[in-house]
């Protein structure tokens, strides 16, 4: 999976989501809950949880060389990553 | 863009293109908090700039930010190749 990972497509992206992945570029390391790939670009957002907020890394797509799945996320940790950038409630049409 | 699997079948192609949506549609939402947020970006040759986040075009070849901190001063507005980025960050 890991040497792959560039070419490997959505669907392994996708199942990699919310867990704890490290993603090697330019020389430097960086680890973080995997939020999302973007398809278009393959850059690579991590979430870095802190006691209050986080912050959030996207490393850009054609610096990735590697990508390693490092654990899954408990449910704490899950419900937390899942609270960051949800949709605003869609306005009903309705009268 | 990356093609789709070619020679896939319908089921496997639809299956395919949910992940794609999804992906794309949480990069999206990922950009749009990023909005006039302080972005620290790392680039080539150990370069780190500080700016407002403004916009990304579609494909994601440009930034478009505010009050660009660069060692040699500060630009009002300015666009960034993400070709000559590495990593960005920024605090949610």
């Amino acid at each position: 999976m890991q040497c792959g990972w560039l070419q490997s497509g959505p669907q392994l992206w996708l199942s990699c989501v919310h867990r704890q992945v490290m993603v090697k570029a330019q020389g430097e390391e960086h680890r973080g809950w995997l939020l999302t790939v973007d398809p278009v670009s393959r850059s690579v957002v991590l979430l870095d949880l802190r006691a209050e907020g986080a912050s959030v890394r996207v490393v850009m797509g054609h610096a990735v060389e590697h990508v390693e799945v490092l654990q899954e996320a408990d449910q704490e940790t899950l419900e937390r990553i899942r609270s960051f950038f949800v949709p605003q409630e869609t306005l009903s049409l309705d009268p | 863009s990356i093609p789709t699997s070619a020679g896939a079948d319908t089921e496997q192609l639809l299956e395919e293109q949910h992940a794609r949506s999804v992906l794309r549609e949480r990069f999206l939402r990922c950009l749009l908090a990023m909005s006039n947020k302080k972005v620290h970006f790392r680039m080539h040759e150990k370069v780190n700039v500080e700016a407002t986040f403004g916009a990304s075009d579609i494909d994601v070849l440009n930034f478009q930010v505010s009050d660009l901190h660069t060692p040699i001063g500060v630009q009002k507005e300015a666009l960034i190749r993400c070709h000559d980025v590495i990593s960005l960050t920024f605090e949610v």
